[in-house]
């Protein structure tokens, strides 16, 4: 009797041990990017799951551009974007930084949601949430500004979970090895070091260890860094790209991030002072200066050339500002065709302050 | 049965174990921020006979057979092993027999094979240091904080206690705690934010109160108790956080305006005067002199920042207080002018004894935590003369100093090393004016400090622990209303 209910009693934690660990099983295989997410940020699954939640699907596409642009794999980060447009803040700035590394940021800026400059660059400061806190320095790492990269990489370790996130540890590393700053760098390979999980990546940062490829890697980064020092305000990314612009005008991502940025923020003065047509051209600059041109009366033919406006750009906009007049300003008509349009952008977008 | 059970449990430890690695103590050597043989460097520094035991490690990565002989008054203590970690008992006879004199160590390991010795001595003070040092630890944050905790930390073990916390006060901001001359039952921080308020340890006794009325710029910020208790004197500032885009500084702070005040403590009033709430000057810092009868300062032309951030320099001036009435007087005195030195004096703190004037200098600026080139100065009151303090000095920002409440101690926050993260380091200063080589705080764990993501912000030393937890601190937040002050 006694030696039955054993047997019963352990094919019952057997069968519990099972359905356990298939449902593990089955969460591990439809959240993968949430365990990688959750690996990054120093804590177990459960752990995760008790502090964040368990992931919808949307979480997990977002999540899975986090972690793809980490390891930038920019043509996955954009491949799991296009999935679905998520119409979420966090998507976007990913969506648009992969397009930025593509060399396609002006081309696709019009095609998905859009959330004003908040889409470029995530806002921090006592009002951002820790979770985009710890996304915001990626932008500025991928474009050569360090000091923010750092600042952000050094908020996303103060919110993450157990203080000691492998994700802003490599980070932080990292910046530090670009800049130069080898004695800062030390500090977090050391602590990368005794984890199991990065110790060989932290072991192939040791400056005397670098291969060719990674040596690579640093002198391109370090084209980019700034050149000479100045003090800003802490949110003042215009300011900062131009640092960058100012230090290394080949530094397309930068130049189009400030376009881009003056055309989310419909500041058309801003943009055309910083356009220069021999540097960058696209179809969303054409659009934009054509709604200065027009404002301003500037719709010459030296201009439209100037500007490399093409014939079929600007009978474009002539048909949407004659709908537009026609229709005394409603957007019925113009959706369709113009929808993905900066003219349709410019007039018909309107921020959501609380978003 | 039972053998069967135990012998996969048994194969498993085993496994582990062999997995298992100790610290890594990699990477050493130049550039990077673990430049000497052992970690703290101890070698050549002067330490206090009452402080905890001094454990470190050997930072050679290919080291083996490490052994360390310590001897002093016919004692001799050899500890083998690349972590150097004591029995309390031994390291305080240790202590005790080399009261006054040095201990002389002898290093010994084997560098891939290679013999290495070094010899080097621990000069062991008779003046014992206060025993208890209070700091902030931080996150280097930028406008944003989460989980801060101000410790209290016995110097001669290795026991702290937490005094205020981010659990007993639903994450709120909290600013430094600051002794009155090194006193344990006077004392002072800020709890920011809704709820808070300064909290005044005065013998004893916990206020929180609300330092600000319609005439200052902003609550008070920085300052420090006289000596008497009655008074404080404060700076009130507005301060702007920025980023530098590059070299070396990260993030810097100037004060878009800043005045001084004095708040009574027993009349509950601020007072504020015209002569120190200038535009066109910028006042901050301010400390009481030994005796109570001076003000302290830094003053500054005010300026467009932060496009002239690189020409803001704080000049060191001295003002008469009156005790008895609680006023700043005139005339000012200039201890150090900024435009004549080309630098910036921050943070100036007389010693109890009245002695000797401690206080940083800078390029430019007045938030030198972030300036590599940020060192202390040290100023002999009597005679107007500055200390040698090259031996005291790295080539990372070196502030925020207390003193002990005798003057023969003070504690400073250094960057040194990774630049990033400030650690508390404490120097000796002799009658004569001669300064000790600076000593790392001792950790239980040499290893502490590799692991440690978090600075100690604003070290202070007290003579007595203050006489209050995070739990009283917790209890006042919620259900003490602040004191009103006119």
């Amino acid at each position: 009797m006694k030696s039955r209910s054993r047997r019963i009693l352990a094919a019952c934690l057997a069968v519990v041990l099972i359905a356990a660990g298939t449902s593990q099983c089955v969460f591990l295989l439809r959240h993968p990017y949430f365990r990688k997410y959750a690996a990054q940020n120093g804590i177990s699954l459960r752990e995760a799951r008790e502090v964040w939640g368990k992931p919808d699907r949307d979480a997990e596409q977002i999540l899975g551009m986090i972690v793809e642009a980490g390891e930038e794999n920019w043509q996955k980060v954009a491949d799991l974007a296009a999935r679905k447009d998520l119409h979420n803040e966090v998507g976007t700035y990913y969506y648009n930084l992969a397009n930025a590394m593509l060399g396609r940021l002006p081309d696709r800026l019009m095609d998905y949601y859009q959330p004003f400059e908040r889409g470029l660059f995530l806002p921090v400061g006592p009002g951002s949430t820790p979770f985009k806190i710890a996304c915001a320095g990626d932008v500025w790492f991928q474009l050569g500004y360090m000091p923010l990269a750092e600042r952000d990489a050094m908020l996303g370790l103060l919110f993450s979970p157990e203080h000691t996130g492998s994700r802003y540890l490599r980070r932080l590393a990292e910046t530090n090895l670009v800049t130069g700053d080898y004695e800062a760098a030390s500090k977090f390979l050391r602590i990368l070091l005794n984890s199991p999980a990065d110790r060989e990546w932290a072991e192939q940062r040791f400056p005397d260890r670098w291969s060719p490829a990674y040596e690579l890697r640093i002198a391109e980064k370090r084209q980019f860094l700034p050149r000479f020092d100045m003090v800003h305000g802490m949110e003042q990314a215009p300011v900062a790209l131009r640092i960058l612009l100012s230090s290394n005008a080949a530094n397309h991502p930068a130049l189009d991030y400030l376009l881009c940025y003056d055309l989310l923020t419909k500041d058309l003065d801003a943009f055309v002072g910083d356009f220069d047509p021999s540097l960058t051209r696209s179809q969303l600059y054409e659009e934009a200066m054509l709604i200065f041109l027009a404002a301003k009366g500037g719709m010459t033919a030296d201009n439209l050339q100037h500007y490399h406006i093409s014939q079929q750009t600007f009978e474009r906009f002539n048909r949407f500002v004659t709908l537009y007049k026609r229709d005394n300003g409603s957007a019925k008509n113009l959706t369709a065709d113009f929808g993905n349009s900066y003219w349709y952008y410019f007039y018909y977008a309107v921020k959501n302050e609380t978003k | 049965m039972k053998r069967s059970s135990t012998l996969p449990c048994l194969i498993l430890a085993l496994l582990l174990l062999a997995c298992s690695r100790p610290y890594d103590v990699r990477p050493c050597g130049p550039d990077t921020d673990r430049t000497t043989f052992i970690f703290p460097d101890y070698t050549e520094v002067t330490i206090p006979c009452n402080i905890a035991p001094l454990h470190f490690y050997y930072t050679d990565p290919a080291g083996k057979d490490f052994a360390t002989t310590f001897s002093a008054g016919g004692t001799s203590v050899t500890l083998k092993g690349r972590e150097v970690v004591w029995k309390e008992k031994k390291w305080q006879k240790l202590l005790q027999a080399a009261a006054g004199n040095a201990i002389e160590v002898s290093s010994a390991w084997k560098s891939n094979g290679h013999p290495e010795n070094r010899h080097w001595l621990l000069q062991v003070e008779r003046d014992a240091i206060d025993p208890y040092l209070t700091y902030r630890l931080i996150e280097p944050g930028f406008e944003v904080w989460d989980d801060l905790e101000i410790v209290e930390r016995h110097l001669e073990n290795f026991d702290t206690r937490i005094i205020s916390d981010y659990r007993h006060t639903e994450n709120k901001c909290m600013n430094c705690h600051i002794h009155a001359q090194g006193r344990g039952d006077r004392s002072m921080f800020y709890l920011r934010g809704e709820g808070g308020g300064a909290i005044l340890n005065r013998d004893g006794r916990l206020r929180k109160l609300t330092l600000k009325n319609e005439a200052m710029i902003s609550p008070t910020v920085y300052g420090e108790i006289h000596p008497d208790g009655r008074f404080g004197v404060f700076s009130t500032n507005q301060i702007i956080p920025a980023m530098h885009s590059a070299g070396g500084r990260r993030m810097e702070v100037f004060d878009a305006a800043s005045d001084l005040c004095v708040a009574d403590f027993d009349e509950n009033r601020m007072l504020v005067f015209p002569a120190y709430s200038r535009e066109d000057v910028w006042e901050t810092f301010p400390a009481f002199s030994a005796d109570g009868r001076f003000v302290y300062y830094c003053a500054a032309e005010a300026r467009q920042l932060p496009a002239e951030i690189e020409q803001t320099m704080y000049s060191l001036v001295r003002i008469p207080f009156d005790a008895s009435t609680g006023t700043l007087g005139s005339p000012a005195d200039t201890l150090w002018s900024a435009s004549r030195r080309g630098l910036s004096v921050c943070h100036p703190k007389a010693s109890p004894d009245g002695r000797w004037l401690l206080f940083t200098v800078a390029d430019y600026g007045t938030f030198p935590i972030n300036h590599p080139e940020c060192d202390l100065c040290l100023m002999d009151l009597s005679n107007g003369q500055l200390i040698d303090l090259t031996l005291v000095n790295a080539p990372k920002s070196d502030t925020y100093h207390s003193w002990s409440s005798d003057g023969k101690w003070f504690v400073f926050a250094s960057k040194r090393g990774d630049g990033l993260y400030g650690k508390p380091y404490f120097c000796h200063v002799s009658p004569e004016g001669k300064v000790s080589k600076p000593f790392l705080l001792p950790q239980k764990n040499p290893y502490f400090y590799n692991q440690m993501l978090r600075s100690f912000n604003v070290p202070d030393l007290g003579n007595a622990p203050v006489g209050f937890d995070a739990a009283e601190i917790g209890r006042i937040w919620k259900e003490v209303p602040a004191e009103p002050f006119e």
